[in-house]
């Protein structure tokens, strides 16, 4: 009795403790507040869905429905023309909760949270109670209609129940059902409604379709056909990694040394690298075992300078040993090598140089792209983009920078700053993000633009990297990275001028047009008065008139535009 | 005693002379045009800056300043335009022998430009200056273009006049005169019975002195002016006097305002400074009010006080006394006789009126007032 209670207790706290879990990290995972917890729901089912199209190398269709429940109570609705999720894989899909770990993932992904739509499952599952509901075809001969949620106990995916249904019309894709609970509905800049426009714009070859739960449905129709390449998994370069890393990778590698395992693991190391990094630890341990805390660091100082030859013979014979020593650690098995000598691997390679590491794995939107996106979402007037070319920081993190601008047109009449991250549109903590930086520092009126606030102006700034350095855990803007901020403000400063150039030529071939307007009109007037002075007939001095009109600005209009370089 | 000299112009009307100069000013634009230059004109510039007076012929003047003004020029065109259309207007006015008021000009003229929201003219202030340019481009006055003035005042005496067809005596067309047209150009003069012609500032003043006949018994010929002298009239006392050989005696209240209208007539104006060889006569003299008068003639109790502050008072000279002082320095008053009056006024700090004469007697002024001192030539230059 007295030990089915406890079982029982165990039990409800197990429950317990898995929800518990997920409120605390709520904001980690980006459900906090009513209205950013509906925006992280549709998020997460919209960066499945064109991922999944992506993978498969599909043009995007997401179609988004929201109703309204009751109070706080919403049913949201995702539904894509994907590849479909084989039914043996929809539990693990929508029920992997928390099983994708921090692990350093060299590829640059939407996916913010690592937990995806198993959190929003989660999510759906303790606010409503409800199972998410799944109906997916990969295109064969069945619909499968399947509800899913999480087993907390299990911590797993698990589907209550399962139909199959004939599928005559070959219908491939997902939808998925969901109901949720205390969140709230709202159309502003931080609402799903925002947050799809923003999503179309940065995905031009995605066709996203909104309807809001009063009924109205909105289009943000696709402009460019061309699907991206899915990212590239990119070894990680030695600048960039932790000790953990280097650990955890030499447990799971199938190469027999240290050695071939951190040549074939990571990018830009050599076998001559190898030989280096022995001198390099070498030459560590040896500083490390002097007492003099004066001459260490004047030592370490030398190490930075890359005298690392120099060092290791001041040592004499202890040198040598040491040096004995290390090479063994680079022949033997990697599932050998320890955490201390992770930790001196990670260490030496500060002290060392690399060429940059592969950038090959970025993919940014592109200027076409972001110029189609920002065209057909917002229909502007004059439209330009930069993507720059790919930089390192922190030592090793690639990173790329691309911006692009809209200007007049349907635009509103105030400025709008769009921050994205891999593609994904970053609506929280605009304040603390180095895009927003970057941007206000930048003195526009050197650009024509005397009130960026009044502007008509749109600025699009994607940061794309395997590892966007976020300042928080709510993953919503970009931390105060030097190169980071550099890249954002010369790419910004380049359509700036490309803006600049674009206004003084309006303003030019406006004032020439009102020119010749202001000879043209007068025209009739002065052959009829001419004509009456002269005697010469009022056609004769009409088309002289316009004769000379048309001489004096096709010289005018010749002449090419000088480039106004501001900055 | 004044007579009649002998005439110094002669009789110069000639609606040919306008019509030649406009054809010929459209014929040069024309031109520009047919070898594809850019058509202008030289416009000598308007205010204080190119007028000077010359000492010689004791005129206001016109320099030698223009303003070139383009037609394929953004800022120029619409005034160019408006030239060209005026122009056309007055050609077609001389050669019907029809004429029109600042006014009409402006109305007949004004309209939309095709396809546009603007007026070829938005205000009279637009056209009257072009009318203005035209008379400085080709040196003759708006009204030999038919264009013509406000009339304003009137002319009696024993002269008889021809106005086209018609024919009078101004002595003989009742107490009120022959009232003086826009435009007098084509006036002719076929008999003249007086010796010389008081010019009037007030309409008042004038009366009285008809009713006391005093152009008969001086024979004189009255020209009221009205206040400041129109134009039409300036051109009518500069041809009696030229024309005519009449002298000109000018007769107005003895204040800055008066003076003025005198230094007008004789000096002409800086506005019309272009005009000054048609509408001046700097022989004319002036008989009064001075302030010696009030002296000599016991009106110290019905002088007016000056308006203003005097120069020497916190905040002055405003007001007449600012008039005077400007007066004072104009190159045509630097002459003992006038510093002294001017000199005078300003101390006293008083103006003397013409009607003020009538404190002696009605009579006073055509009986003994005006025949002693213009018999004496009490005159100031």
């Amino acid at each position: 009795m007295a030990n089915s209670e406890a079982e029982k207790l165990f039990k409800e706290f197990k429950i317990q403790s898995v929800s518990e879990f997920f409120r605390r990290n709520a904001a980690m995972l980006g459900y906090t507040g009513k209205l950013r917890s509906f925006t992280t729901l549709i998020h997460e089912a919209v960066t499945n869905s064109l991922d999944a199209c992506e993978e498969a190398g599909i043009p995007p269709y997401v179609r988004v429905e929201i109703e309204e429940l009751g109070n706080e109570h919403y049913k949201i609705i995702v539904e894509d023309n994907g590849p479909g999720i084989p039914e043996k894989f929809i539990a693990h899909v929508f029920g992997k909760m928390l099983a994708g770990t921090k692990a350093h993932r060299n590829i640059q992904s939407r996916g913010q949270q690592g937990i995806g739509i198993s959190g929003a499952v989660m999510f759906a599952q303790i606010t409503s109670g409800k199972a998410t509901r799944v109906i997916t075809s990969t295109g064969g001969d069945e619909i499968i209609e399947a509800w899913v949620g999480i087993d907390v106990e299990k911590n797993e995916g698990k589907i209550f129940k399962k139909i199959k249904h004939p599928n005559p019309t070959g219908w491939r894709g997902t939808r998925i059902e969901m109901e949720v609970k205390e969140v709230r509905y709202i159309r502003s800049k931080q609402g799903p409604y925002w947050y799809l426009k923003l999503t179309a714009i940065a995905n031009p070859h995605a066709h996203i379709e909104l309807i809001e739960p009063d009924g109205k449905l909105i289009v943000f129709p696709r402009s460019s056909e061309e699907v991206p390449e899915p990212p590239e998994e990119m070894k990680p370069h030695p600048k960039g990694v932790m000790t953990d890393d280097v650990y955890r990778m030499a447990r799971r590698t199938t190469k027999t040394t240290v050695r071939t395992f951190l040549i074939g693991e990571f990018s830009r190391i050599s076998d001559k690298k190898i030989d280096e990094l022995v001198k390099y630890i070498t030459a560590l341990r040896l500083i490390k075992e002097e007492e003099d805390q004066n001459v260490r660091e004047q030592l370490l100082k030398r190490l930075a300078d890359g005298e690392v030859d120099g060092i290791i013979a001041s040592f004499g014979g202890k040198g040598k040993k040491v040096l004995r020593e290390v090479r063994k650690i680079m022949e033997k098995s990697p599932d050998k090598l320890t955490w201390h000598e992770a930790e001196e691997i990670v260490e030496a390679f500060k002290y060392m140089t690399f060429l940059a590491p592969p950038t090959h794995g970025l993919r940014p939107i592109g200027e076409k792209n972001i110029e189609k996106g920002l065209l057909g979402i917002l229909r502007p007037e004059f439209v330009t983009a930069v993507t720059r070319p790919p930089k390192v920081y922190r030592g090793g993190i690639p990173f790329q920078v691309e911006v692009g601008l809209a200007f007049g047109g349907e635009l509103g009449s105030d400025f709008d700053l769009l921050r994205y991250a891999n593609r994904v549109p970053l609506l929280f903590d605009a304040g603390s993000c180095v895009i927003t930086s970057a941007v206000r520092n930048i003195d526009w009126k050197r650009y024509r633009v005397d009130d960026l606030e009044r502007t008509p102006l749109v600025l699009l700034v994607n940061v794309v990297s395997v590892h966007v350095p976020y300042t928080s855990t709510g993953k919503q803007s970009v931390a105060s990275e030097e190169e980071i901020y550099e890249e954002v403000r010369l790419a910004v400063m380049e359509v700036a001028r490309r803006l600049a150039k674009y206004i003084g030529g309006k303003h030019r071939k406006l004032y020439q047009v009102k020119r010749r307007k202001t000879f043209e009109k007068y025209v009739p007037e002065i052959s009829r008065a001419l004509s009456i002075l002269t005697g010469e007939p009022e056609d004769t001095i009409k088309t002289l008139l316009i004769k000379i009109i048309e001489k004096k600005f096709e010289t005018i209009e010749e002449k090419p535009l000088e480039a106004e370089e501001n900055a | 005693m004044l007579k009649r000299e002998k005439p110094k112009e002669r009789f110069s009307y000639n609606p040919k002379k306008v019509l030649e100069k406009l054809e010929e000013f459209g014929k040069e634009v024309l031109e520009e045009l047919k070898v594809g230059r850019n058509p202008f004109i030289d416009v000598p510039t308007r205010g204080l800056s190119n007028v000077y007076f010359d000492e010689k012929d004791r005129l206001i003047k016109m320099g030698n300043k223009t303003s070139r003004r383009y037609l394929f020029h953004v800022a120029h065109a619409r005034r160019f335009m408006q030239t060209l259309l005026i122009a056309a207007y007055i050609k077609r006015l001389v050669a019907e022998g029809k004429h029109a008021s600042l006014r009409e000009a402006y109305y007949a003229n004004k309209h939309t430009i095709p396809g546009t929201k603007e007026n070829t003219f938005e205000d009279q202030s637009e056209s009257d200056p072009i009318i203005e340019d035209l008379e400085r481009m080709f040196g003759v006055l708006r009204e030999e273009m038919h264009i013509t003035a406000d009339r304003r005042g009137y002319v009696y005496g024993d002269i008889v006049i021809k106005d086209g067809e018609d024919e009078f005596n101004a002595s003989r067309l009742g107490m009120g005169g022959w009232a003086v047209p826009g435009t007098v150009e084509h006036i002719e003069f076929p008999e003249i019975n007086v010796d010389y012609v008081l010019v009037v500032e007030t309409a008042a003043m004038a009366d009285r002195l008809i009713e006391e006949k005093y152009p008969k018994k001086e024979k004189a010929l009255i020209v009221a002016t009205q206040g400041q002298a129109s134009r039409g009239v300036r051109r009518l006392i500069h041809r009696l006097h030229y024309e005519e050989g009449l002298p000109i005696i000018v007769f107005t209240d003895g204040d800055p305002y008066g003076w003025y209208i005198y230094s007008t007539i004789k000096q002409g104006s800086i506005n019309l400074a272009y005009l000054s060889e048609k509408l001046a006569t700097p022989e004319a003299k002036f008989v009064g009010m001075t302030m010696d008068d009030i002296k000599k003639y016991g009106l110290e109790n019905v002088t007016e006080k000056l308006k203003g502050i005097p120069p020497n008072k916190k905040g002055g000279p405003t007001g007449d006394y600012k008039r005077i002082i400007e007066e004072m320095n104009y190159p045509w008053f630097q002459n003992k006789e006038w510093q002294r009056q001017l000199k005078l006024a300003l101390d006293w700090g008083v103006r003397i009126e013409q009607q003020a004469l009538a404190n002696k007697s009605l009579e006073f002024v055509a009986r003994k007032y005006l025949p002693e001192k213009i018999a004496n030539e009490e005159l100031l230059p």
